[in-house]
């Protein structure tokens, strides 16, 4: 039976065996075949981000839309910052910049003891009159996860007297630990409810215009068949481009870029794509991840239901990793000669832009932090700008980043350390403090440590920032040649601001709170 | 028109959220989220779109430990959890007041703190708690019961009264985008009328002088609606009265607020009325230079205001009274009881310019355009009509729509503030007059 017959997404601990607590090096981590390492809790921890998170970031960005946050008030007003992207996005998309709209059904004390439900329909009723929106996302959070609402089973009932599709999409934050469960959760929501193609399809419109185009208003069984011939080519060309908000639109038209010059046609999935547009993901001659992290659900089911095959490898930051991400798509396609020569022009073109900065990053040592994928992705591209990177800490660890750390294992000068971590600044400043790198890169919400230490420090993800591609390259490499020219701010904040660990945290091991499956204490 | 069922874009994060915001601005203030792992990023998130681009602090944003629980909490219960996390956050954190906040999940299964946190304060760490779920109200609420906790177990009990000295609040850090600037602001006056002054979250502030603040003379709440339990909660245990108004801003509510501070403690009238008479002047003589333009440029507006408890009632003063402008609508966002319902439009309906202002309480950003039109019917297609302009809309970033619907100049004050980088800027008090006029007309004339 597929995930998606089920109501919810199963956890990503047992359907990839993904882990959030261990440390280990890259030489070591490059020679284990299985993902399954020795997953840990901690004893100390920090505050993190649930699935909720990154669902709403995707959520909030599709248009025509609202998101109904079923929990209790304050659930879902992350909301904030992703309405700066929604507005954003939606400017360079549309050229016209649109707030999201998000809604909370607020549970109170009284809902906690009684039940959300009934609370719930009502909600859903009067967002489908008030916003007329063409899909209703229901986002069930921690407390009706805790309290038993059926929220599958009131969306079946009321979705007969409502207008807009109704998607539930599962986000109880205490059932996992791995946060990319989010996506896994949003895309079972589309792959359920939005995939279905509409019986008055766009696609049959395209179809008639490119018809009335080529014959007026005659038109012979030789040109219908034409037509169709072209339609097909069309559709043949035509690939899934996956964007769960991890790129913002300059990153998308990189990739288009590429794609378009080995002469593939590109439609972007799921953020900022309209709902009634969603089936077409199910046509396409190939689905491509930007993310291994992000898509195996959604690329999964589109093979085994709709037969759209799917390329879940690289990640197009670095420039030996978008060599071969357009590489394995050209070979797909058969374009290999036109793909060798886009790179072999490209890097060279990339090769001498970057001249300018490499004098000043020869040598310079570089902790990265953030997504697994991303972590490591962006590694190598530290590596080919010429630093020396020290460290990596990845959010979690799962089966898709193995090949990754064979690459850089390949690459790197002396072994360096590994440590899988949901953020835990406590380690990290631990860990900077005895590695002292003249350079860190961080996750949203990631930097605010080693900036206190005096670290030059550049955000790895931002989505209105270039990251991805060989403009990605040249553009991260011109941020941090510009962060290492003057890293003032965070030298000023180090020296009249301080961290808030004792002075005897520091001494100690920064694993001492990681507790290996078993028992087993770190210390 | 709003409903009962939903509540659109919330203008807040949940009460843990407010805890935890309040807690991150004391200092040294170490707040211990007992949680599900997202509440810290939910809270850190919130404040990066809204709070003027102020996250965190000392120890704020991921950096908040956290007992990060899970299903298997959830099923055998959560404390064992909250025990080794404190435990461990002693040895590894460095904090002066530590503050353990509940929420959502942990109350639902029954996790009882109140004994762990007990059990820690008797070893002599200074730790409070506060059961902040999310489903018991939001961040204004977590605000109130962070104040009631320190209270209850932070502030020494039974110390001398001291004369002239007072605690100042009703401005939730963060919450208030403005909260440090309006509190050094206000703390400045008080302390110009001889006083010493406790106001929780300012550099100046100490833990130290929180500990000693149950011997304040009197407790000074700036707010018709935040704080008061906390306010009620110091009476009864430390015996200081307290008077509440609302939040001051411009010389006119301020001169106010000043003379009932004086007379709530009995102050020399000199002292008083030569303060009042000195803010006075140098509010007016810094007006002075702008009278031409004020003038030529024809600068008077029509305004709506959009906002919280705080803010509607206070800008509106401020923008009918100081500063001559025509305030028609105003939309307090978050909800409040009857009695408080009653306080807040008493002040939007004794205006001293005589205006009387349309009040309504509706959450939802989206239906405020509805409620304009109630009062102020669109007359299209005629020759000579009395339009809505020009106008300015004073609000949150999320009017930002309902501002450029209407033609209407706007500037984010209310929480949600995305559009601003703000650090001590504040509203609050004489000079928080000024800098406000300085915004409002700072954005009339950006394309000059």
């Amino acid at each position: 039976m597929s995930f998606l017959d089920q109501k919810e997404p199963p956890r990503r601990e047992e359907r990839l065996g993904a882990c959030i607590a261990m440390s280990d090096t890259v030489g070591t981590l490059a020679k284990k075949k299985s993902c399954l390492l020795d997953d840990g809790e901690r004893a100390f921890s920090q505050g993190s981000i649930c699935l909720m998170l990154p669902a709403l970031a995707i959520l909030n960005s599709i248009p025509d839309s609202v998101v109904l946050v079923h929990g209790a008030n304050g659930c879902g007003s992350c909301s904030h910052s992703q309405n700066a992207n929604t507005r954003s996005g939606s400017l360079q998309r549309t050229g016209k910049g649109k707030d999201a709209i998000w809604l909370s059904t607020g549970l109170n004390e009284t809902d906690v003891i009684g039940g959300g439900e009934v609370k719930l329909a009502p909600a859903i009723r009067e967002a489908d009159l008030r916003y007329k929106p063409k899909t209703i996302f229901v986002v069930s959070t921690c407390v009706p996860g805790i309290i038993g609402d059926d929220i599958d089973g009131v969306v079946a009932e009321v979705q007969p007297d409502v207008e807009a599709r109704i998607v539930p999409v599962h986000c109880q934050g205490f059932k996992t630990k791995i946060w990319a469960t989010a996506y896994d959760a949003v895309y079972h929501g589309i792959g359920r409810r939005l995939l279905d193609e509409p019986e008055e399809s766009d696609e049959a419109t395209v179809l008639q215009d490119v018809k009335v185009s080529i014959s007026g208003e005659q038109q012979t069984e030789e040109e219908t068949e034409q037509v169709s011939q072209l339609e097909r080519e069309r559709f043949h060309r035509t690939v899934n481009l996956m964007n769960v908000s991890s790129m913002g639109r300059v990153d998308e038209l990189e990739l288009e870029r590429l794609l378009q010059s080995i002469g593939l046609e590109v439609n972007f999935f799921p953020v900022f794509a309209s709902p009634d547009g969603m089936y077409k993901m199910t046509k396409a001659a190939l689905s491509i991840s930007t993310c291994p992290t992000h898509d195996d659900y959604i690329l999964k089911h589109l093979k085994e239901k709709y037969d759209v095959p799917y390329q879940l490898k690289h990640m197009p930051i670095g420039i030996e990793n978008t060599n071969r991400w357009l590489r394995d798509i050209a070979v797909f396609f058969g374009l290999e000669e036109r793909a060798e020569q886009i790179i072999e022009q490209e890097v060279q073109e990339l090769g001498s832009a970057l001249e300018e900065f490499k004098p000043l990053f020869a040598g310079k040592t570089v902790f990265v932090s953030a997504g697994e994928f991303r972590a490591l992705a962006t590694a190598q591209l530290l590596m080919e700008l010429g630093f020396d990177v020290r460290g990596i800490r990845s959010f979690h660890h799962d089966e898709f980043a193995e090949g990754e750390y064979e690459k850089l294992a390949r690459q790197a000068k002396t072994d360096f350390l590994i440590n899988i971590a949901n953020v835990q600044p406590f380690e990290e400043a631990n860990l900077l403090q005895k590695l002292k790198p003249d350079l860190f890169l961080g996750h949203t919400n990631g930097n605010m440590t080693a900036s206190k230490l005096g670290i030059a420090t550049h955000v790895i993800y931002n989505t209105g920032l270039s990251y991805v591609g060989y403009k990605g390259a040249y553009e991260l490499a011109r941020r941090l040649y510009r962060q290492l020219r003057n890293p003032s701010f965070n030298i000023n904040l180090s020296k009249h601001i301080r961290l808030p660990y004792r002075a005897e945290w520091y001494q100690a091991d920064p694993f001492r709170y990681i507790r290996t499956r078993g028992g087993r204490c770190h210390e | 028109m709003s409903n009962q069922v939903f509540v659109e874009r919330p203008r807040y994060t949940c009460a843990s959220g407010g805890a935890v915001a309040t807690v991150t601005a004391l200092p040294g203030g170490i707040p211990i989220l007992h949680a599900a792992q997202g509440c810290a990023g939910n809270f850190a998130w919130t404040q990066n779109g809204a709070a003027g681009l102020q996250v965190g602090g000392y120890c704020g944003s991921l950096t908040v430990p956290s007992s990060n629980v899970q299903e298997r909490e959830v099923v055998f219960g959560g404390v064992d959890r909250l025990c080794q996390q404190i435990t461990h956050t002693l040895e590894v954190m460095e904090g002066e007041l530590f503050v353990l906040l509940t929420s959502c999940v942990t109350e639902i299964i029954g996790d009882d703190v109140a004994p762990v946190v007990a059990e820690f304060r008797e070893q002599g760490v200074p730790i409070t708690f506060a059961e902040t779920a999310g489903f018991k109200g939001n961040s204004y609420a977590g605000y109130d019961l962070v104040l009631q906790s320190l209270f209850r177990d932070i502030l020494e009990r039974g110390l001398p009264l001291q004369k002239g000295r007072v605690n100042l609040w009703g401005i939730p850090p963060y919450q208030d985008v403005f909260w440090r600037g309006n509190l050094v602001e206000l703390r400045g006056l008080l302390e110009k009328l001889g006083l010493t002054v406790n106001s929780f979250f300012t550099a100046e502030d100490t833990v130290e002088s929180i500990r000693t603040a149950s011997a304040a003379e009197l407790n000074i709440v700036v707010s018709e609606v935040y704080g008061l339990e906390a306010a009620k909660v110091s009476q009864e245990i430390h015996g200081v009265p307290y008077v509440t108004t609302a939040l001051p801003i411009g010389p006119a509510a301020t001169e106010q607020f000043l003379r009932q501070v004086a007379q709530a403690l009995s102050l020399e009238p000199a002292i008083l009325e030569s303060v009042i008479a000195s803010e006075q002047r140098y509010y007016y003589r810094t007006l002075e230079p702008l009278t031409d333009c004020y003038n030529d440029m024809d600068l008077q507006r029509y305004a709506i205001v959009v906002g919280d408890g705080n803010y509607a009632p206070a800008l509106t003063r401020f923008l009918a009274d100081d500063l001559g402008w025509l305030p028609e609508l105003v939309v307090i966002t978050d909800s409040h009881d009857d009695d408080r319902k009653r306080a807040l439009t008493l002040t939007v309906k004794t205006l001293t310019s005589g205006l009387k202002p349309h009040l309504v309480f509706e959450s939802d950003g989206s239906q405020i355009i509805s409620h304009f039109h109630q009062i102020w019917p669109s007359r299209q297609n005629q020759k000579y009509k009395h339009a809505f302009n020009p106008a300015f809309v004073v609000g949150s970033s999320l009017e930002r729509e309902l501002a450029a619907s209407l033609g209407a100049a706007h500037v984010s004050i209310s929480f949600p503030v995305s559009n601003r980088a703000i650090l001590d800027r504040g509203y609050a008090g004489y000079r928080g007059g000024l800098r406000l006029i300085e915004d409002l007309l700072g954005v009339v004339i950006a394309g000059r």
